[in-house]
């Protein structure tokens, strides 16, 4: 079979949106590896990170920044590193850079990334998100539940967040998120 | 009609005109008019039929409070029945039906029921059909129910959508009358996030009914102003047509914003939005609600409360008749004469209680002509305007339980201390019932609250306004009333009717409620509660404080289930999980079903396949015979990491896992802490400190929750991690004798033979030259089997790839009935195994639970009760006669023992039909079944008719040795 090569798909197609001025915008680039931390090892791997990846690790609601790389923090001793990477090897890339300071796993694959934009996307995400959005400055993050599936929303900017739900939900996930802004333009 | 009711002023906009109908009568009326004062306006006072006697009713009120006017509003499938012509915003096209009347409104034939009034008391129906016992159920129920209710739905699906949403505030005010607008100026001028919500489509409350000066203006013209100062603040937004329904927990309140209520159209948008609000404080702002006074013949149209006429008067610009006479117990009674004389309307009569001059009957055909007093006098009216006192609004106070108490000089209830933690109660809904009073009141305490969130600006100054008389003198009923005296409208509960309970001993008030119905329904007796029970306290010669009230619960007003609904119905009802070869397997006639949110296949139908057991025998059959694929991402992952990983995980399962080798699967078996099985996988050890544990579909979730709690809760000292990827990985199961030949073309560099790739070994590796993969040589059918795992993104390629590599042998897609037959052929437990009673002894199983360590649920597994030797064993059976199918449920019994519990013998788990044998096999669970092997038993079945002898085997129907699976 050395002629068949895997081609890979992105899970909503890397749709890319308007809805009246919105966009709602597949993040397809982006590779997630979960990062978490060993027993004891929270300066290894702040140092780690901060060599690595020049970012600090992120408390609890918050995410950092350097460039396009983003840590945010998701629970107890974890936080997942979002970073623009187009091969399915992006575990053993921040591995690498870690040097065994984290355990890190590919979560590249299990999740769906939106960036969703413009001006109703506050009123929009008044139907979807029980989060107090207004109290989100720049790179505050929250873990919920929209429309029953679990997610995470990072505030990118004024009106423009990253929302991230599981993969094999996406349809769904992506249709809330239509139906939303359909229902509030 | 020509709105002949017109009159000058009022808060309406002439130069818009709108026409709407009537039982087909087309009329107009005007933008800001609603339902109810465009009817009054075109002399409509009839609009619908009482609910047990069918009496004439008109409009009785000007809000959301309102008995008597229930309409049927617009037609086909948007038709919605008892809809408040009251609370109904006017709009161009209206379409508005009166119900409960068969016949025309007018000449109704249910009237008759009004003359039989003397057998239809309180709890007729509780005495009167009662024998014969067999007309209950065939005769009288049907014809009950036919006449219950008072509109009809359209029995049509609802075309309106509706949505949920969520609101932050820090505080919330509930009311835009005089005390909410005050209240929440002053929060938002201190700097708090307001939420300003109101019923009404135009905020005001009854300055925009009354003729009270504030600030030096009209009230109206104040609480424009308030509106627009609030309306530019950015700390603020209004909801108007929104109701507060309900304070639950928390700080969270439901409330109901109806959107596109007021328009004929909603144009594919919400029609209502339910938002789930969490405040820090509330300010219950919500006023109060006039109410009546009982007396005979007190339901006719044109009878309606003396505050509603001045809001017709005053707002709407309708006099609500042309010889107005008005019957009170306090001052507002004679504001209405007030009001009315100022825009000259005739005032026949004014009737002042606190006189002794009353009410003791009414006539009048389809609306009141003639008001009869108690010295015999008769006055011409066509509208009597009646006021009993005034309720403050403590319905939401009471959302906790909280039981208000009652305030002899305002002739109300009051709330008490016990309210839902944050709220706060002003104006008159608090018991402060004059204007400057109430404007005061809720500026103070909103003040107050926003000084107590830490805010430093200052609140501004309360609005100044005079104090209205208020003089009150409770009043209920006219006792020397001959005729019937109506308590609550909507329910046809007369005087009588609750003095009649109290006689058959019903004492409690909330009995009062269920026996006689008072209080219930769309408008939940808000003009008439107070009357029941004071009425109910007059007769068992008690006070109103010891008589009580009905607990109030939410909603505050009817909300529409569909509103509830929100978007969850029809495909929407929930979210669906989608395997990565979702889409191949849709090219490929998958017939899918749900697995929990997931759409899995449950078989692939070929071309001349008649019906579902065709394509599943077939694939079962090509697997065994040469290699099938099936897609099993599904399966629950969780990736675990951590120095501490192997000790982690030989506590979770009940067998040990310490020494796994590296590269090597072991079957796991975890129990509940009270030592029942719940849960069966794999785990694969990838790297010294890197396990891939595998769990059932069904507890991906409560496993990795269980396991959760352990780290965190019961051994936070273990360097351990966990991370589900069950969504980052397409997984598929390549089973059958032809399976190895098959990946060998696509896995990259590895050995698959039996020595270098032995059954229950793992690698991490590649495929198709370069994708990174996982291989695992495990087996749930029984046969050679492996499934291998891609990153998600590469799964459709990849159930593309591997049936372009199975080609050569015939390879077929097998969906989860397949599975399911070939897993009972081998005899494995799934979940019509694990039924949450099941013991690993029952499983046969017993000897994995290791006693060398200790692990969740191993010590309660060694309990005597589930260790006993003629406890239940999992065993296979096989019918007699080959020929019949078996059937999964069928209980077990002794040949010769009757067919009843105590001769139970034990159940059938599982069937299927064993296209490999040629006959039915099943699974289950049967009395020392180890011990049975070869006898004969009945298998019975009541529910599905069946009784058939079947032999008890192996429950490995084949391979028994397992030779398939390790060769």
């Amino acid at each position: 079979m050395a002629d068949f090569t895997l081609t890979a798909a992105p899970i909503l197609g890397g749709i890319d949106k308007a809805i009246a001025g919105n966009r709602i915008l597949e993040r397809d680039d982006l590779a997630l590896v979960s990062i978490a931390t060993p027993l004891g090892g929270d300066g290894g791997l702040a140092q780690a990170l901060k060599s690595g990846w020049s970012l600090d690790v992120p408390d609890p609601t918050r995410s950092t920044t350097n460039g396009d790389a983003r840590a945010i923090r998701t629970s107890p001793d974890q936080m997942l590193l979002v970073f623009p990477h187009a091969t399915p090897d992006a575990e053993p890339h921040v591995q690498k850079m870690l040097n065994g300071a984290g355990y890190t796993t590919d979560q590249t694959d299990s999740w769906v990334v939106l960036e969703i934009s413009g001006p109703d996307t506050m009123a929009a995400l008044e139907r979807l998100c029980p989060l107090d959005l207004a109290t989100f400055d720049a790179d505050s993050t929250g873990r919920t539940v929209m429309e029953h599936m679990g997610a995470l929303i990072v505030k990118l900017g004024k009106d423009d967040f990253l929302l991230m739900s599981a993969s094999s939900s996406a349809g769904s996930f992506l249709h809330a998120v239509e139906t939303s802004y359909t229902y509030v333009t | 009609m020509s709105q002949q009711n017109r009159i000058d002023g009022g808060q309406i906009d002439r130069t818009h005109k709108l026409s709407f109908s009537f039982n087909g009568k087309f009329m107009t009326g005007y933008q800001g008019d609603t339902l109810a004062s465009a009817l009054l306006a075109n002399g409509q006072r009839l609009v619908g039929r009482s609910f047990k006697y069918h009496r004439p009713r008109g409009i009785f009120t000007a809000g959301s409070e309102e008995p008597n006017a229930l309409v049927q509003l617009r037609d086909g499938a948007a038709q919605e029945p008892n809809t408040r012509a009251t609370t109904v915003e006017l709009f161009d096209g209206l379409v508005a039906t009166s119900q409960n009347h068969r016949g025309s409104l007018e000449h109704d034939l249910m009237a008759a029921n009004d003359l039989l009034s003397p057998f239809l008391s309180a709890g007729f129906y509780y005495k009167t059909f009662m024998w014969p016992k067999a007309f209950w159920e065939k005769l009288y129920e049907p014809m009950i129910r036919a006449s219950a209710g008072l509109g009809r739905l359209s029995m049509q699906e609802d075309p309106d959508v509706y949505d949920h949403g969520y609101l932050h505030c820090d505080l919330l005010v509930i009311g835009a009358g005089p005390a909410g607008l005050s209240g929440a100026l002053a929060a938002a001028r201190a700097g708090l996030r307001v939420i300003l919500a109101d019923e009404d489509f135009t905020p005001g409350g009854r300055l925009n009914a009354e003729t009270y000066e504030v600030d030096g203006q009209s009230g109206a013209d104040w609480a424009a102003s308030a509106v627009a100062e609030l309306a530019a603040m950015d700390n603020v937004r209004i909801m108007t047509r929104t109701t507060v329904y309900g304070a639950y927990d928390h700080g969270i309140y439901g409330v109901l914003e109806r959107c596109t209520d007021h328009l004929k159209d909603s144009a594919g948008k919400p029609r209502q939005v339910l938002w789930r609000l969490y405040t820090q404080r509330a300010l219950l702002t919500a006023g109060a609600t006039e109410r009546s006074i009982a007396f005979g013949a007190n339901d006719r149209p044109g009878i309606m409360m003396a505050g509603a006429v001045r809001t017709y008067v005053n707002r709407f610009g309708v006099a609500p008749g042309q010889k107005v006479a008005v019957f009170t117990n306090n001052d507002d009674g004679l504001r209405t004469a007030e009001d009315l004389k100022t825009k000259g309307v005739e005032i026949t009569r004014i009737i002042d209680a606190r006189n002794g001059d009353t009410v003791v009957n009414t006539t009048g055909r389809h609306g009141i002509h003639t008001v009869h007093l108690n010295n015999n006098r008769h006055i011409e009216a066509d509208c009597l305007a009646v006021s009993g006192g005034w309720s403050p609004n403590v319905h939401l106070t009471c959302h906790h339980r909280d039981r208000p108490t009652w305030n002899a000089d305002i002739a109300g209830f009051v709330p008490a201390g016990d309210l839902p933690p944050g709220m706060t109660v002003a104006g008159a809904a608090n018991g402060a019932m004059t204007l400057a009073a109430a404007i005061v009141d809720a500026h103070t305490k909103a003040a107050r609250i926003a000084a107590d969130l830490g805010t430093s600006k200052a609140p501004g100054d309360p609005a100044k306004a005079s104090d209205e008389t208020f003089a009150t003198a409770p009043f209920w009923h006219v006792g020397e009333s001959k005729k019937r005296a109506w308590v609550d409208l909507q329910n046809d509960v007369t005087t009588k009717d609750v003095k009649q309970s109290h006689k058959e001993g019903f004492r409690s008030v909330e009995h009062l409620k269920r026996y006689t119905t008072l209080g219930m329904a769309t408008d939940q007796g808000k003009t008439a509660n107070i009357l029941g029970l004071a009425i109910m306290a007059e007769a068992a010669g008690q006070s109103i404080q010891d008589t009580g009230t009905t607990i109030f619960r939410p909603p505050y007003n009817p909300v529409a289930i569909g509103a509830f609904a929100g978007r969850a119905r029809g495909k929407d009802f929930r979210p669906y999980r989608l395997t990565p070869s979702h889409k191949w397997a849709e090219e490929n006639g998958a017939d899918f079903v749900e697995t929990g949110n997931w759409l899995r296949a449950q078989w692939f139908k070929q071309p001349g396949e008649k019906g579902w057991r065709d394509s599943v025998d077939r694939e079962a059959a090509q697997t065994r015979k040469s290699v099938g694929i099936c897609d099993v991402t599904t399966l629950g992952k969780i990736d675990i990491q951590g120095s501490d990983a192997a000790t982690f995980l030989n506590r979770i399962y009940a067998n040990a896992f310490l020494k796994l080798p590296v590269g090597k699967v072991r079957y796991g078996l975890m129990l509940r802490e009270d030592g029942i099985c719940y849960d069966d996988g794999t785990t694969a050890r990838l790297a010294e400190n890197h396990f891939v544990m595998t769990t059932t579909t069904a507890n991906a979730v409560t496993v990795f929750r269980n396991m959760e709690f352990a780290r965190q809760c019961l051994w936070p000292d273990l360097d351990v991690h966990f991370i589900s990827t069950t969504d980052g990985w397409a997984q598929f199961a390549v089973a059958g004798p032809n399976s190895r030949a098959l990946l060998s073309k696509v896995v990259d560099d590895l050995d698959l033979s039996n020595e270098g790739f032995p059954f229950m070994a793992c690698a991490e590796c590649t495929v198709f030259g370069g994708t990174p993969a996982r291989l695992f040589r495990i087996s749930f059918s029984g046969e050679m089997a492996f499934e291998i795992a891609v990153p998600a993104r590469f799964g459709d390629a990849m159930i593309r790839g591997l049936m372009a590599a199975g080609e050569e042998y015939d390879a077929v897609p097998y969906g989860t009935e397949a599975l399911g037959v070939m897993r009972i052929e081998k005899g494995h437990a799934a979940g019509n195994e694990l039924t949450g009673q099941t013991t690993a002894q029952m499983l046969g199983l017993g000897g994995m639970v290791s006693k060398k360590k200790d692990s969740v649920g191993s010590k309660l597994s060694e309990r005597d009760g589930m260790n006993q030797d003629d406890d239940l064993r999992l065993v296979g059976f096989k019918p007699v006669d080959r020929s019949i199918l078996l059937t999964a449920g069928a209980h077990f019994l002794t040949p010769g023992d009757p067919a009843d519990m105590t001769h139970d013998q034990g159940w059938m788990t599982s069937v299927a039909y064993s296209p490999e044998l040629g006959h039915s096999v099943g699974l289950g669970y049967l009395k020392r079944g180890k011990e049975r092997i070869g006898e004969q038993v009945r298998a019975y079945s009541p529910v599905r008719n069946q009784d058939i002898m079947v032999e008890v085997c192996s429950p490995h129907h084949i391979d028994p040795e397992g030779e398939r699976q390790r060769g």
